[in-house]
């Protein structure tokens, strides 16, 4: 017992040191999800896209775009454009995706735009899946971007936080798709553009405290 | 690792030259191992260690520098820098600045050198981008050490004013007060037996008379400042510099040994010299109160030129800025004559022809004007304008804007007609097809009002455009004439050059190939609805008119602009190092590639040649 509140302070302190150093010292995943519907009891997981981030700059080799396999996709294909033979083609089992992805996620920090969304659906398929719960920390582009709208005074419109929205004010590219893998990419690079607009030492301490936290994915 | 398949990336990279030439699998190579950076506005990328490769800008803009700050290029969304870390571990140094925030793929070297091996399309293209460079490079560097050398060491005696203001101190100050305004100055030396005794400022007016309620005629003496602070000829700039902003103060007299003042030096004059630019000449062409002094200033005119030359600036624009100033110096000049002949008796317009109307004017080019008399004049009157036209063109030639050898001038009685006498030999040249009716046509067709009521020359230019529009075999005729000398495309073969005088084995930019340019431009442009005086102007408006194919017209953009930086190269180069400007190339001094880029530019206005013959020719060849 007492061996285990040790291991557990000395694991929250080496977190929190690592929270202190620069921002591209650690690894990132940026996910998108694709889903049939918005909430995460009833709709299911369609596909999923993301890529890394390592010693700060996005490794396009990483990139991975999976359909799930078995996926009820009937009446959400005007969302994605995803189709029967997508699945049927590139269709995977989700419990193998998501061992994947929890395999990924151990040494990265997870990446999302609207993190609320994402993470209900991940919560509620590590339950319905029975995988062996873990930690792991995460940031919301959008969060940070509302955190420096509210810093710097500026309102911003309506649908302003928009993933394309943000990323205008960034003078990224549009892009035309929107698939997982399209919005992971482009995610990323909002998160790039978002860094280096926080100035030379952004530590992911900073970043954590304007949009980002810490989650236990678990099967209670 | 898995080949990268992001439709984003592909749809963007397959778009992009060279990519685009690559099949599928080779792009697939070339993206392994690919990442993707953000970089901030005014953020620097020293081009080693990971960043030693090939970058491509997916969206924004940078600029390659060398270490001391020489700009070498400038580029934007689907350019390529960091070939030349690649291929040659970068020998200069050069960094790389985003002048916008960018989003940069970054590939990976060994992918890159196995495709510059694999395709040679690829590696073609490259060396080219990297040959450009290389020669920027060069002319950046050569610029950043003649820079500094000409601004602070610079001794005082280059830059000061010679023409001095001077009073006794026996004078009172409204005597001096009035001196002062008629020349302009806002000071005043105080010599005594040619020793300089004090100074006295527009400030020292203020405070010492003004502002007590001093008489005017109190004397310079007790107004002056004794004994001023002053400094020897030979002293440089950065001395001047110091001591002024030391002592406070704004003027500077400059005395020699003896104490015998020689010059002044104002804050002004420092100002000036600092920075050479195209506002500032055109502001002091204004201040200038006589031709003699407008010929001093317009002495930095090709120092300018050079500048605007090594700097980098398009050649439309250097164009651009060059008319810009030379309008602005013949409008003074037409002032300043105004007040040496007296008042005219009429509205008059001046004109100006040939390269000044067509805005693409370079080192060393000549007049070509004349005048538009608003009714037939007098007798009296003609020797008025006789006088006038003189006192402007000789005013020209002494500013460095050269007498016309062809005598096409208003000083020439011949060119200074009413506007239906204009219109008679705008008519006459249509009508005749006499070579000499063609060359003259060559010159009065491009045309342009610089000083007067602009209206009657723009109804000038209707009429014309009218006159012509009537008469295709006029056109036909323009266009056999257009077509007589072809692009020396034969040059690069036999070398095929000026083969006599001076000039032997060298290749002349201007009348090989500008003015062949100029002259397709011409023809098209006279059979536009809307007239338009620049080459470029009159290839755009054609395009628009869709009287030449978009592709036609703009490959013919890009000769004339590729041909023109060439020639103010050129030119800027002879100019540097033999005081005149000759347009002449020697084709040894052009990499194999460059060759080839100038063998290309040839050929499009020998393709442009063959369409215009197919337009304009059918029927009467």
């Amino acid at each position: 017992m007492a061996w285990n509140i040790v291991r557990a302070l000395t694991a929250w302190r080496e977190s929190q040191q690592s929270m202190k150093c620069p921002w591209e010292e650690r690894d990132y995943l940026v996910l998108d999800i694709e889903t049939s519907g918005l909430d995460a009891k009833q709709d299911q997981i369609v596909s999923v896209g993301w890529v890394c981030i390592h010693h700060g700059v996005i490794e396009l080799d990483s990139a991975r775009h999976i359909v799930l396999e078995n996926a009820d996709i009937g009446h959400s294909v005007g969302i994605h454009m995803i189709t029967d033979a997508d699945v049927l083609e590139h269709g995977k089992k989700q419990q193998s995706v998501l061992r994947y992805l929890r395999h990924l996620l151990r040494h990265r920090i997870l990446v999302m735009h609207h993190a609320p969304l994402e993470l209900s659906f991940l919560k509620q398929v590590w339950q319905t899946e029975k995988l062996p719960s873990f930690s792991i920390r995460w940031l919301d582009t959008l969060a940070i971007e509302r955190a420096k709208a509210a810093r710097s005074q500026q309102p911003i419109q309506e649908g302003g936080f928009r993933l394309g929205a943000c990323r205008e004010r960034y003078g990224l590219p549009e892009y035309q798709g929107h698939d997982a893998l399209t919005d992971a990419l482009a995610t990323a690079e909002l998160l790039l553009a978002q860094i280096a607009y926080q100035g030379k030492e952004c530590r992911l301490h900073d970043l954590n405290q304007m949009g980002g936290g810490r989650v236990t994915l678990s099967t209670r | 690792m898995a080949a990268i398949d992001i439709p984003e990336v592909h749809k963007f990279i397959e778009t992009i030259p060279p990519f685009a030439s690559l099949s599928l699998a080779e792009r697939k190579q070339m993206l392994t191992g690919v990442s993707m950076l953000y970089v901030r506005q005014g953020q620097t990328l020293a081009l080693k260690d990971e960043a030693a490769t090939v970058h491509l800008i997916r969206r924004g803009a940078c600029e390659i520098r060398t270490p001391k700050g020489g700009l070498v290029d400038q580029i934007a969304d689907g350019e390529c820098f960091g070939v030349s870390s690649v291929l040659a571990q970068n020998p200069d140094g050069l960094q790389v600045v985003a002048m916008e925030d960018s989003l940069v793929y970054r590939f990976e070297k060994i992918h890159f050198i196995e495709m510059l091996k694999k395709n040679d399309a690829f590696g073609l293209f490259f060396e080219h981008t990297q040959h450009h460079r290389l020669r920027k490079l060069s002319r950046s560097q050569s610029n950043e050490l003649a820079t500094p050398a000409l601004q602070l060491s610079t001794p005082v005696a280059n830059i000061m004013t010679r023409q001095l203001v001077l009073a006794s101190p026996e004078e009172s100050v409204q005597t001096i007060a009035i001196r002062m305004t008629e020349a302009r100055v806002s000071s005043i030396l105080v010599v005594e037996n040619e020793r300089l005794l004090g100074i006295v400022t527009d400030r020292d007016l203020r405070s010492r008379i003004l502002a007590l309620g001093g008489s005017s005629s109190a004397l310079v003496r007790d107004t002056m400042t004794a004994d001023p602070v002053s400094l020897l000829p030979t002293a440089l700039v950065m001395q001047a510099q110091t001591l002024m902003s030391e002592s406070n103060i704004h003027h500077l007299p400059i005395v020699d040994e003896d104490q015998h003042a020689v010059g002044m030096l104002t804050a002004a004059d420092l100002l000036r010299h600092q920075e050479l630019s195209p506002l500032l000449l055109i502001n002091q062409i204004h201040r200038q109160q006589s031709i003699s002094r407008l010929a001093q200033v317009c002495k930095q005119w090709p120092t300018l030129i050079i500048n605007l030359i090594v700097t980098d600036m398009k050649p439309a624009d250097v164009g651009n800025v060059l008319a810009t100033i030379s309008d602005n110096l013949t409008r003074r000049v037409i002032e300043l004559a105004l007040e040496q002949v007296g008042p005219a008796p009429m509205d008059f317009q001046f004109m100006v022809f040939g390269s000044q109307a067509r805005r693409d004017q370079s080192l060393g080019s000549d007049q070509d004007n004349g005048l538009m008399l608003e009714r037939e004049p007098t007798t009296e009157e003609s020797t008025y304008f006789a006088a006038l036209s003189e006192c402007i063109c000789q005013g020209l030639a002494q500013c460095g804007i050269r007498l016309c050898p062809g005598n096409i001038m208003a000083s020439n009685p011949e060119w200074r007609r009413t506007q239906s006498g204009w219109q008679q030999a705008f008519s006459n040249w249509v009508k005749s097809s006499a070579p000499s009716a063609l060359l003259h046509a060559s010159i009065f067709f491009d045309i342009r009002c610089v000083y007067g009521n602009n209206e009657p020359v723009d109804q000038l230019i209707k009429g014309l455009q009218l006159e012509i529009s009537k008469n295709s075999v006029f056109l036909a005729t323009l266009t056999r004439s257009a077509l007589v000398t072809k692009p020396p495309l034969g040059f690069f073969r036999h070398f095929l050059l000026e083969s006599s005088g001076e000039h032997k084995n060298q290749l002349d930019l201007k009348h090989q190939g500008l003015a062949l340019i100029n002259d397709l431009a011409r023809l098209y442009g006279l059979s536009c609805r809307t007239y338009r005086a620049g080459t470029l102007g009159r290839i755009e408006q054609a395009i628009r008119e869709k009287l030449i194919s978009v592709d036609t017209g703009r490959n013919l953009i890009d000769a004339w602009d590729s041909l023109n930086g060439l020639r103010l190269e050129a030119q800027s180069r002879h100019w540097q190092a033999t005081g005149s400007a000759s347009a002449y190339l020697d084709p040894k001094a052009l990499s194999p590639l460059e060759r080839k880029h100038l063998k290309s530019t040839f050929g499009i206005i020998s393709d442009v040649q063959d369409v215009a013959q197919q337009r304009f020719l059918r029927g009467y060849s």
